[in-house]
């Protein structure tokens, strides 16, 4: 990945339970200090997302590194970032009003 | 997982992304374009840089269905030589 230009990951989720479950995720960068420079344009993150018995969807991240990464000196020898997510049960089968979802 | 050893400095604030949620693609009607990423970053050792034609694609993909992203122009996503690429390539038929 480059300083400043765009990108792109998938994460995958998958409901193995036979109830729909409602998530709702946060994140994490390490190395801790990369984080300030991690930029997301749009994530699955944040918003309670309901997967369906058996279901598995793919969850795009949509996102940049600042390209001031590249000037900071605590950065220099800084070459993997790693972003995780976390998902938490947010209520189990409850039947959230989704916008856009009919 | 990580326990950050926060010697004073400030704490991690997670922040929401700039342009919000991506609504899930429960229907997989853009999993034949993530496909095709994917393979190209498998094919490229992973350098995200020689697959953008391919993260547009998914992204034209998912604005085109419009539940599923709302319509942003490309420049503005980070793919503005992309479509200058096009253009050109257009002009020169």
């Amino acid at each position: 990945v480059v300083p400043g230009e765009t990108a792109l990951a998938f994460y995958k989720a998958k409901n193995p339970t036979d109830k729909p479950i409602i998530g709702i995720s946060t994140y994490n960068v390490i190395p801790f200090e990369a984080g300030q420079y991690f930029n997301k344009i749009q994530c699955f993150c944040f918003e309670e997302q309901r997967l369906n018995p058996q279901e598995e969807v793919d969850m795009p991240v949509f996102f940049y590194i600042d390209p001031e990464f590249a000037e900071d000196p605590k950065m220099a020898k800084v070459n993997l970032i790693t972003l995780s997510y976390t998902f938490f049960e947010a209520k189990e089968g409850q039947k959230l009003p989704l916008p856009g979802y009919q | 997982m990580s326990t950050a050893m926060n010697f004073g400095t400030k704490s991690f604030k997670p922040r929401p992304p700039d342009k919000g949620a991506f609504p899930l693609d429960h229907f997989g009607e853009c999993s034949a374009f993530k496909e095709r990423f994917m393979e190209c970053l498998r094919n490229s050792d992973y350098e995200s840089s020689a697959c953008r034609q391919h993260a547009k694609a998914y992204l034209q993909c998912r604005m085109e269905r419009r539940q599923l992203m709302a319509n942003e122009p490309l420049e503005k996503l980070g793919f503005k030589d992309l479509t200058d690429d096009t253009s050109e390539a257009k002009s020169e038929k």
